[in-house]
């Protein structure tokens, strides 16, 4: 039987001790997540946007920022609420009292790694602001536009519970999204795990005071990786061999979410693409420079299923979308 | 005076000009209304007699004024058949005094149809309408609306049961076998490799009882498996790797897969997972 490290591609050595020394340095303050810190690093190593659904409590904040120190990159967290405006994620141009001019005041979206708390909170026009500039990677203050910085990755959450007062992203603005990542609970080890290691934070002083410390600090404030790696990377990424077998895999797979009757909408060109940027970058990971079939499988429901929309039959015969995926995937192996 | 003599003259002319104006139709066509009027005839008043279904003309008396001993009528007549009649025929005296003294007043209803070329029907009495079965009504209702229920309900999934057993789809086996074939002898073009190396997933998934799982988890099992693991990580290393470490025999590798029957995807005990 011919292992994973035998036919690990060493030309990619360096970025596969990057990308190690990313998942143990975010494994010492965060249990139990390898998918979702996999997840992340697909998303960091494509360009792409990660959508994170879970419940409060998970760790996505702590995830988040422990990868942006681990690799040097500039981290900004914006807490969505009702009553955000456009203007407090892009910026503003505002009056210099001194000057008698204006002054361009940029928002938080200028940062490398910007966390999108609970986007469905906020009104529709500010997350379109905001998923505009996640597909043009610039901005426009006043009359000016502005790039944002490389990379520039969104990572947004978004609560599966609580729906009073929220705003559901619509499909064309879920699409821009290239993963959404379902966040599970820890198994009853890992959350023992947890409890132990919160037990032995103790307290942090502070002036004459002092105050609990929390995993958040923890984290190192000295990066182990940096944006030059985090580059060479995504350059490898690009490297990794996708045969045209496994295109014939992917074409099929998005064209059966077309054609399924349970689903009223089927997958975007976006989503093939997607599926392959993400099965490279998850091939990198694993040490392989091809991609292969069990790449496709263990990301569909992470790039499909937030895709597709379940028909009105459907859902009166009490289908979910999961199972619809699940099916779909069970079927093109048939 | 002289002024109520010129009043009594203007009257008179006013009068007169009336008369001059009454009508006096005697001849009609059937059905249509006709007018006599300013007819005197002598004796008490008169009326129109009762009529009956036979009567062949309807008589209507319009006004009646005194005339010295006599009474002035205006009359309106509608002819029911064509025919000559005396308007008199059709009067009887209020007090019921016999009409023997009145003069011939004729007139003609005329017909607009050739002779004999319309005769009209008796009137069937129509029967009174069914009071009762409204119950009995309501019973057949009620089962024609099962009926129409159980015939949306069944008749259609009947039919689509039909349609199912008479389509009948290529087995597995029956897919992969050809695909297999098209490998071995060199001329399969990409999609039927793809399509290969789903088929022998879905053989693979099939024989381990798998169907259940996730697909994913599903795949992970499979390659853990020592055949069908050592199978598809030679497929992947034909069909997916830039530089496969050694060229694959697919021949070699294909072979226990030219004659798969649907019988050899019945699962194997789960034994066989390492």
């Amino acid at each position: 039987m011919t292992s994973l490290k035998a036919i690990a591609a060493p030309r990619f050595t360096e970025t596969r001790q990057f990308l190690d020394t990313i998942r143990t340095r975010v494994g010492k303050v965060v249990v139990g997540q390898d998918v979702v810190v996999e997840r992340l690093l697909i998303a960091l190593m494509t360009s792409g946007h990660l959508l994170l659904q879970g419940v409060p409590g998970l760790a996505k904040t702590l995830l988040v920022a422990a990868v942006s120190k681990t690799v040097d990159l500039a981290f900004a967290r914006i807490q969505f609420t009702i009553d955000l405006l456009p203007s407090d994620i892009v910026g503003s141009e505002i009056l210099d009292q001194k000057t008698h001019e204006f002054r361009t005041h940029k928002g938080p979206i200028f940062t490398n790694l910007l966390l999108a708390d609970e986007i469905n909170r906020a009104a529709p026009k500010v997350q379109s602001a905001l998923l505009e500039a996640m597909q043009e990677r610039r901005v426009t203050i006043g009359n000016q536009t502005y790039a944002l910085p490389a990379p520039f990755l969104v990572i947004a959450t978004q609560n599966p519970v609580e729906q009073a007062g929220t705003f559901e992203l619509p499909e064309a603005q879920l699409d821009r999204f290239m993963l959404l990542h379902r966040l599970g609970y820890l198994t009853t080890e890992q959350e023992k795990e947890v409890l132990r290691r919160n037990a032995a934070l103790g307290v942090r002083r502070d002036g004459k005071g002092a105050v609990a410390r929390t995993e958040f600090d923890v984290l190192g404030e000295q990066a182990t990786g940096s944006s030059d790696q985090l580059v060479r990377a995504m350059e490898d990424v690009q490297q990794v061999h996708v045969s045209e077998a496994f295109l014939e895999h992917t074409v099929e797979i998005v064209n059966r979410t077309r054609k399924h009757p349970k689903l009223n909408l089927g997958c975007s060109p976006r989503a093939g693409i997607s599926l392959v940027k993400a099965s490279r970058a998850r091939a990198l990971i694993h040490g392989r420079d091809y991609v292969l079939p069990e790449d496709l499988f263990a990301l569909a429901e992470d790039v499909i299923l937030h895709r597709i929309r379940l028909s009105y039959e459907a859902v009166a015969d009490g289908y979910t979308s999961q199972q619809v995926l699940q099916e779909i995937l069970s079927e093109v192996a048939r | 005076m002289a002024a109520l003599s010129r009043q009594l003259a203007v009257l008179m002319l006013m009068l007169g000009s009336l008369l001059a104006q009454a009508r006096d139709q005697r001849t009609a066509t059937v059905g249509m209304r006709a007018y006599l009027e300013q007819v005197v005839l002598p004796g008490t008043e008169l009326q129109p007699a009762p009529s009956t279904l036979k009567t062949p003309l309807v008589l209507r008396v319009l006004k009646t004024w005194p005339h010295g001993n006599a009474l002035r009528y205006d009359f309106e007549w509608v002819g029911l058949a064509p025919g000559s009649f005396d308007l008199c025929k059709f009067l009887v005296r209020q007090d019921g005094s016999a009409v023997t003294d009145l003069p011939e007043v004729m007139v003609e209803a005329t017909s607009t149809l050739a002779k004999d070329a319309f005769e009209p029907t008796e009137i069937e009495p129509e029967a009174p309408r069914r009071l009762n079965g409204y119950r009995a009504m309501q019973i057949a209702a009620g089962i024609a609306w099962g009926l129409g229920l159980l015939a949306i309900l069944f008749v259609g999934r009947r039919f689509r049961k039909k349609v199912v057993t008479v389509v009948s789809k290529p087995t597995l086996a029956d897919r992969l076998r050809p695909l297999v074939e098209a490998v071995v002898r060199g001329d399969a073009e990409t999609a039927a490799k793809a399509e290969l190396e789903r088929l022998l997933l879905a053989f693979w998934r099939a024989r381990l009882n798998l169907e259940a799982a996730n697909a994913a988890d599903a795949i992970v099992a499979i390659k853990q498996h020592a055949e069908a693991g050592a199978l598809l990580r030679q497929l992947e290393a034909w069909l997916h790797m830039p530089t496969p470490p050694a060229p694959t025999d697919v021949s070699a590798l294909l072979a226990p897969y030219r004659s798969v029957t649907a019988e050899s995807f019945e699962p194997i005990a789960q034994a066989g997972v390492r």
